[in-house]
């Protein structure tokens, strides 16, 4: 037992086993994934080695999505790895994808003046 | 530890924090709310990529494109660090049994859209007469 003495708000079935929210927040997971995939398909043609650390990137998303569905831990800040580091890391991720998107839309052949 | 909860000595790292654990389908929620808006951050950081890449610059005015290209992935940036800041009050205020706080996202997203869409506009018409 990971959690023996996890204290519930409600003793019902819906929440130890939210079963559709849960689904549809990995299917929600899926679609972000997929979204840095298509934003590293962008970078390719600037920069092919940001493109491909940005593709991956879309697969590590994908696991951490895997990781919050199967996470039971509660949300509060004080945990080794719970929900709220998930959560940190993916806006670090996008916040950072961003800063390159700008320094490649600044360095794109052709992006000159006119 | 000054707190309300029922079994505090179970739980003797939430004093920070406040509150009890949710409803987990609240969290979900809350979760799926984030990775909504962080999918409009990256579609806009897309968008703004493929002005550079694809759109043929504006005859006549220099860094055209770059004005409404760097704006759209700069708001992509902030969009991310908000929703997160979104995220950490709202799952706050669901552990507290507080009512949610309005969101500031949407109208940061609308101003910006129609900001840039005005411009986008301005450049297109300035665009043909400066090719004369």
């Amino acid at each position: 037992m990971p959690h023996p003495a996890r204290p519930k708000p409600a003793d019902d079935i819906e929440d130890r086993d939210p079963g559709l929210a849960r689904e549809r927040t990995e299917l929600a997971w899926t679609r972000t994934a997929i979204s840095f995939a298509a934003l590293g398909a962008a970078m390719l043609r600037t920069s092919a080695t940001a493109g491909a650390v940005v593709i991956a990137s879309g697969v590590a998303v994908w696991g951490l999505g895997q990781l919050s569905a199967r996470e039971t831990q509660p949300t509060i800040r004080k945990r080794w790895f719970g929900r709220w580091h998930i959560v940190q890391l993916i806006t670090a991720a996008t916040t950072l994808v961003s800063l390159v998107a700008l320094a490649l839309a600044l360095v794109a052949p052709g992006s000159g003046v006119s | 530890m000054a707190n309300d909860l029922p079994r505090p000595a179970a739980h003797p790292r939430v004093a920070g924090n406040g509150g009890s654990e949710p409803d987990a389908r609240f969290t979900f929620a809350n979760e799926r709310t984030f990775l909504a808006w962080h999918r409009t951050a990256l579609a806009l950081v897309v968008a703004g990529l493929a002005i550079i890449q694809f759109l043929p610059p504006f005859p006549g005015i220099p860094f055209g494109r770059h004005l409404l290209a760097l704006p759209l992935i700069l708001l992509g940036g902030v969009l991310s660090v908000a929703s997160y800041i979104e995220w950490t009050r709202h799952q706050r205020a669901l552990r507290r049994g507080e009512p949610l706080s309005a969101s500031m996202l949407p109208r940061i997203l609308a101003i910006a859209i129609t900001a840039l869409s005005l411009a986008a506009a301005v450049l297109s018409l300035l665009a043909p007469a400066a090719g004369h």
